[in-house]
């Protein structure tokens, strides 16, 4: 989520610090920044916290808690107003599962525009294009308090008795609505749509998108504004299946408090009567079930004895005011009762989590865990794996994994992307034998005179899954790997490899080379030396294949593997680096045969 | 440390995959396009992580009569329905950890990577830093960072702040759906991408040399 710096400093008194001090606030306290931009964050909300943080308050109100800086102002704790109550609209709610609250207002005579600068400059600031002062006031309450709102033009609604109505049923199959983007989505009947309930014609799709017929124009006059609350995991269907994600569909499918709806509305309304004049008639509230307070206790105690820490009674009680999350003491513990839009503190460890991330992950120790009061248990098939694994790299075989998807088997994924090989394997012998042929071709690159390959891998088979150990010499064959009773684990040597070397992606070319050498300790050294000289960064890899002595001299013969990192090298390149060995060779008075 | 191996069924039923994980039903990463669903199976996934062997492990020492303390270390292999390149592959290799006792708290877990980290880093120091995150099956849920210090660290990661991985204390409903009492016991829970672990460790550019069954990559260690 985009957040400006300088629409957070409109919630405090006290200047900000720089941005990169509040990135790192954020990143180590909340949620983690994952860019910056000038005074623009790209702030990472974690999923737990959709419901209160998907907006510039709810990002203030973080700030607030890190930096112990007060808000200014915080519009969720003012005292709000609904009033006065209109029957100039009328809402129906079809099913308050999927819709626990709606909210209409209805103003009169607004004179659509554009926006003040202020307000332009603000929505741009985090990537919103400016539409009109109606729409933008709507979209600007969004940013600010993560309430989604809409707006229609009452003019395109249907008067019954001089009453609009709205209402929110599910959608009727066949039935399609033109949306502000200019598409027409065909309905279906598990969408929840808005209807204007005097026509039935769909004039929303909940918590999605706004119909086009009803949208705001330069030509409208009167408009009712939606501030409702959906449920979150209809939203998420409804923009999976119409493949539409929008900024009111991201916050909704969070669950959002249908408290916040009241105060969503109220700021709407009051910027919107402030920008485009008009007269308020009144709001309808269809809220049959109001949210309950809920409340968690915690002990100074249970914190530390989660944390491994030794804060203190005001550590804790400091941090939860910080967050301004109200509390009681009782007894040993304290009472917590979240405000209305921290829908996500239900247990005590949630609490435990607040103070952690507000005192900082930093104070907490690291401490070593105290010795385990019982043996540990050897499992018999590790033990089992790891005693082929032990002879069979000891007799030179390298261990490989390959792909567990093939071209057939006995079961199949339903939802490979790609779509190629979708089955599970039901044998290790074709994977291995793939690429047992793949590491042939790099045999004399690996100075290996055969391809030794062994996996210990799952397949599927019989109707089971089975761990086999398959083997890949001459011959490729698997067998299934039977547990072992062990007290111990073999003590496999870990790799002594420091960095990894990258490898060539070209082809590379063997030559080989014999000469004769005079007879001495170092002989072969010094011819290695001249072979690393001339070869340079072509010369891959050498290999000593033939000797043999004849009088005072020696013989010597080599493959010599060349390759480059750049292109394919061509012969006569081989050749150049040839001739500049056999020169050197032959400079030192040995004779090449 | 006292950790031994556990394991688990790859081909994994939605249960242990998710819901005893605290993964509610609606939760994204249930959606399509991250997990591998099984023709004709239902309610069976391939595990999108090692996690699903931490209920298992503990519910079938709970039918044995074994309370806690457990600690588990489990390596293997996980799924995530994904094209591939050069740092994402669709079959990777994950290793959890499980800490639980009476006692067992976050402090541990820094103790433990900690220990661990200098030990795979062969005597380099090894810092750990956490960052507040979240993760439906631990709370509080934190992103673990490294640093490694020291003459013995690798030169491309001396000094430099590394994230690894995701951890937490394990969520008291995981425990309950384990059959383990989270009134009386707690622990904590780790689970790092292997591959990313050795390609920081040993310089790989591309994950998909891990599966790649090349031995001028394999040999090479």
């Amino acid at each position: 989520m985009k957040v400006s710096k300088q629409w957070l400093q409109t919630f405090f008194d006290a200047p900000l610090p720089s941005a990169e001090e509040l990135s790192n606030a954020l990143t180590f306290h909340a949620f983690e920044v994952e860019g910056v931009e000038g005074d623009v964050f790209d702030v990472k909300v974690t999923p737990n916290r959709g419901h209160d943080a998907l907006s510039h308050r709810g990002i203030a109100r973080e700030l607030s808690a890190i930096l112990n800086t007060p808000m200014r102002v915080d519009p969720l704790r003012q005292p709000v107003s609904l009033e006065p109550k209109t029957d100039s609209v009328t809402v129906t709610i079809e099913d308050p599962d999927l819709c626990c609250r709606y909210i209409a207002a209805h103003i009169q005579n607004v004179n659509v525009g554009p926006s003040p600068d202020w307000l332009r400059t603000s929505l741009e600031s985090v990537g919103q294009k400016s539409i009109n002062n109606v729409v933008d006031a709507t979209n600007f309450v969004m940013f600010s308090l993560g309430q989604p709102l809409h707006a229609f033009d009452a003019g395109q609604l249907k008067e019954k008795y001089g009453k609009y109505s709205i209402c929110v049923r599910s959608a009727k199959s066949g039935e399609k609505m033109l949306a502000l983007d200019d598409k027409e989505y065909a309905l279906t009947e598990s969408l929840l749509v808005i209807v204007d309930g005097n026509s039935d014609v769909a004039i929303g799709i909940a918590g999605v998108k706004g119909g086009k017929p009803a949208g705001i124009s330069d030509a409208t006059k009167d408009i009712v504004i939606e501030s409702a609350n959906f449920n979150g995991v209809s939203v998420r269907k409804a923009a999976q299946v119409l493949k539409l994600r929008t900024d009111a569909s991201e916050r909704f499918q969070q669950g959002l408090s249908p408290e916040l709806s009241a105060y969503g509305m109220r700021a709407a309304v009051d910027l919107i009567l402030e920008l485009a004049g008009g007269e308020l008639a009144g709001f309808a509230d269809e809220y049959p079930s109001p949210q309950k307070q809920q409340s968690v206790a915690i002990s100074t105690a249970r914190v530390n004895a989660l944390l491994g820490t030794t804060l203190s009674d005001d550590d804790i009680g400091g941090s939860f005011t910080r967050l301004d999350l109200s509390f009681e003491k009782s007894g040993d513990e304290v009472v917590v009762t979240p405000p209305l839009e921290r829908l996500d503190l239900n247990i005590p460890a949630d609490l435990v989590e607040e103070v952690a991330r507000i005192v900082g992950y930093e104070k907490i120790p690291a401490t070593e865990l105290p010795p385990f009061p019982n043996k540990p248990d050897v499992n018999s098939n590790f033990a089992a794996a790891e005693r082929a694994r032990k002879d069979l790299l000891e007799k030179g075989y390298s261990e490989v994994y390959t792909s567990v998807f093939a071209d057939k088997g006995e079961r199949a994924v339903l939802n490979k992307v790609g779509g190629e090989r979708p089955y599970l394997r039901s044998t290790l012998v074709d994977g291995l034998r793939d690429s047992q042929e793949r590491n042939a071709r790099n045999k004399e690159l690996l100075g290996l005179k055969d391809i030794r390959l062994f996996e210990i891998g799952t397949i599927w088979k019989d109707g089971t899954e089975q761990v086999m150990l398959g083997i890949a010499d001459q011959d490729v064959k698997e067998v299934a790997l039977k547990g072992q009773d062990a007290s111990v684990y073999e003590d496999l040597p870990i790799s002594s490899a420091e960095r990894y070397e990258p490898f060539s992606k070209y082809p590379f070319i063997m030559r080989d080379i014999a000469m004769w050498v005079p007879q001495g300790p170092d002989a072969i050294s010094e011819v290695l030396v001249i072979f690393a000289q001339e070869g340079g960064p072509l010369l891959r890899h050498v290999e000593l294949f033939d000797q043999f002595k004849k009088d005072d001299r020696m013989s010597y013969a080599f493959h010599l593997v060349l390759q480059s990192f750049e292109k394919t090298l061509t012969d006569t390149e081989a050749n150049e680096v040839m001739k500049r060995i056999t020169a050197a060779v032959e400079k030192q008075g040995w004779q090449v045969r | 440390m006292g950790f031994t191996f556990a394991e688990g069924p790859l081909l994994e039923s939605e249960w242990y995959n998710f819901d005893a994980l605290n993964v509610p039903k609606d939760h994204p990463a249930r959606d399509m396009q991250d997990t591998f669903f099984v023709k004709g199976e239902e309610g069976k996934v391939l595990r999108t992580h090692t996690s699903p062997v931490q209920v298992r492990y503990m519910e079938a020492q709970m039918k044995k009569g074994n309370p806690p303390p457990y600690r588990v270390i489990v390596p293997g292999r996980a799924f995530r329905n994904e094209a591939t390149d050069m740092t994402h592959e669709a079959e990777f290799f994950q290793i959890e950890g499980l800490a639980v006792g009476e006692d067992i708290t976050l402090a541990h877990l820094k103790g433990a990577l900690a220990r661990f980290l200098r030990g795979l880093f062969k005597g380099a120091d090894a810092e750990i830093r956490f960052r507040p995150s979240f993760f439906p099956f631990t709370e509080p849920s934190v992103e673990v960072d490294m640093r490694i210090t020291g003459e013995r660290a690798p030169a491309k990661l001396r000094d430099k702040w590394i994230e690894i991985m995701g951890a937490g204390m394990v969520h008291p409903s995981v425990l309950k759906n384990a059959g383990v009492d989270p009134e009386k016991y707690q622990g904590f829970a780790f689970g790092m991408g292997l591959d990313r672990l050795a390609m920081l460790r040993w310089g790989i550019d591309d994950v998909r040399l891990m599966h790649s069954a090349d031995l001028r990559f394999i040999n090479q260690f």
